[in-house]
């Protein structure tokens, strides 16, 4: 074997004259052209996970909104609720955007994989993060529904019509049954969409890392 | 990035593209995605360039920058089609010294790096461009003492994948 991969190399290094070669003016033309790089992908992407759920929260717009909690009761506790989510986002942002920074070709190949795998991990938690905030709000307002004890929520939601064939009490179990199922739901495929995008995007360079990391054992 | 910076490295990488080309010959199995890997190493470079200081030398440098673009960095997979035509081209030049087994067992030698994962592949470049263990483990990010295991190990997987 030792000889086959001497000849081996004897007949790689002999054919380099027949590689192809490109002109100073094709080179030239080349470095202005854009990059398609994994780490380009993953700017984009993150870029766009972390504005998303933002955008969903401006469909129904903020007055509406809050006037929504305000007659649950909930308008404090959303507010907080909505101070703390923007502060841990920021947090989220700046770690990415630091981490993103330090990814360098010039890296050997095994701390730029671990580099790239951390910086899509600070996505990765802040998806976590986005997920159980809106489970959570969920929750609360089922929370608020259950916990209230005048029949505001019927107003809130427009239920009104759905009065004339429940008693108020059975309404308010299914009116909290649903949003918790809902709540659930919806997390779940949302949290499957992340991560098979998250997986994708990552497979081959997770294999890769696996190998080198394996050495070490 | 001014036009001297720009002259500097476009003349180096001239001088020195055959090292990118050879590891795009290895990573790809057509002339499209040969090109496009090419191209995508080329940008990697020039952007890391302003950060080459000339602590080592550029074709040093131009190795560590190709080999983490077609492992990590390129993302086209999906283009890399299985066909033939390309390994002609580079791998399958008839040399006259050689006797019609020989020429042979090269071509199998060839196909056999081939199929090799994308880590085996590097340490098998590094082996053919004649770098020293130091400079494979290096790198890689892995130890001297690894680069040789994993070295003994890709010849092991070699010499199943000639003689099944």
């Amino acid at each position: 074997m030792m000889d086959e991969l001497e000849m081996l190399k004897k007949d790689w290094q002999m054919k380099e004259a027949h590689l192809p070669k490109l002109s100073y003016d094709e080179l030239y033309a080349m470095i202005w052209k854009k990059s398609s790089s994994i780490v380009k992908w993953i700017f984009f992407i993150s870029v766009i996970e972390f504005v998303l759920p933002h955008l969903l929260y401006l469909i129904p717009s903020a007055r509406e909104g809050m006037a929504f909690y305000e007659g649950l009761g909930l308008k404090n506790l959303i507010i907080g609720l909505s101070i703390v989510q923007y502060l841990v986002v920021f947090y989220f942002i700046y770690q990415f955007y630091r981490r993103y920074k330090e990814i360098s070709a010039l890296d050997n190949a095994k701390e730029l994989m671990r580099k790239i795998i951390r910086t899509r991990k600070t996505v990765k938690n802040y998806i976590i993060f986005a997920l159980s905030m809106f489970l959570l709000t969920f929750l609360l307002i089922a929370l608020g529904i259950y916990l209230s004890d005048t029949d505001s929520f019927i107003t809130v939601l427009n239920l009104e019509e759905k009065k004339m064939d429940m008693s108020v009490g059975n309404l308010r179990t299914v009116v909290v049954v649903v949003l918790i199922a809902l709540g659930i739901v919806c997390t779940a495929v949302l949290g499957l969409i992340y991560f098979l995008i998250y997986g994708l995007l990552l497979r081959k360079l997770g294999k890769n890392y696996t190998e080198l990391k394996r050495l070490e054992v | 990035m001014n036009k001297e910076l720009e002259h500097k490295f476009v003349t180096e990488l001239e001088s020195n593209q055959n090292i990118v080309h050879k590891v795009c010959s290895l990573y790809t199995n057509n002339r499209d995605a040969h090109n496009d890997l090419f191209q995508e190493i080329t940008i990697q470079l020039w952007k890391a360039y302003p950060k080459f200081r000339g602590e080592s030398k550029f074709s040093t440098w131009m190795y560590r920058v190709a080999l983490n673009t077609a492992i990590t960095l390129y993302r086209k997979s999906k283009k890399r089609v299985q066909t033939q035509d390309y390994d002609t081209v580079i791998f399958k030049i008839k040399t006259e010294e050689y006797d019609a087994t020989q020429e042979q067992q090269l071509a199998l030698m060839y196909k056999a790096v081939k199929q090799l994962g994308d880590i085996d592949k590097a340490l098998v470049f590094l082996y053919l461009e004649d770098k020293n263990y130091s400079e494979i483990a290096d790198t890689l990010g892995i130890t001297e003492v690894n680069a040789r295991v994993k070295m003994n190990r890709i010849k092991t997987k070699l010499k199943t994948i000639l003689n099944p």
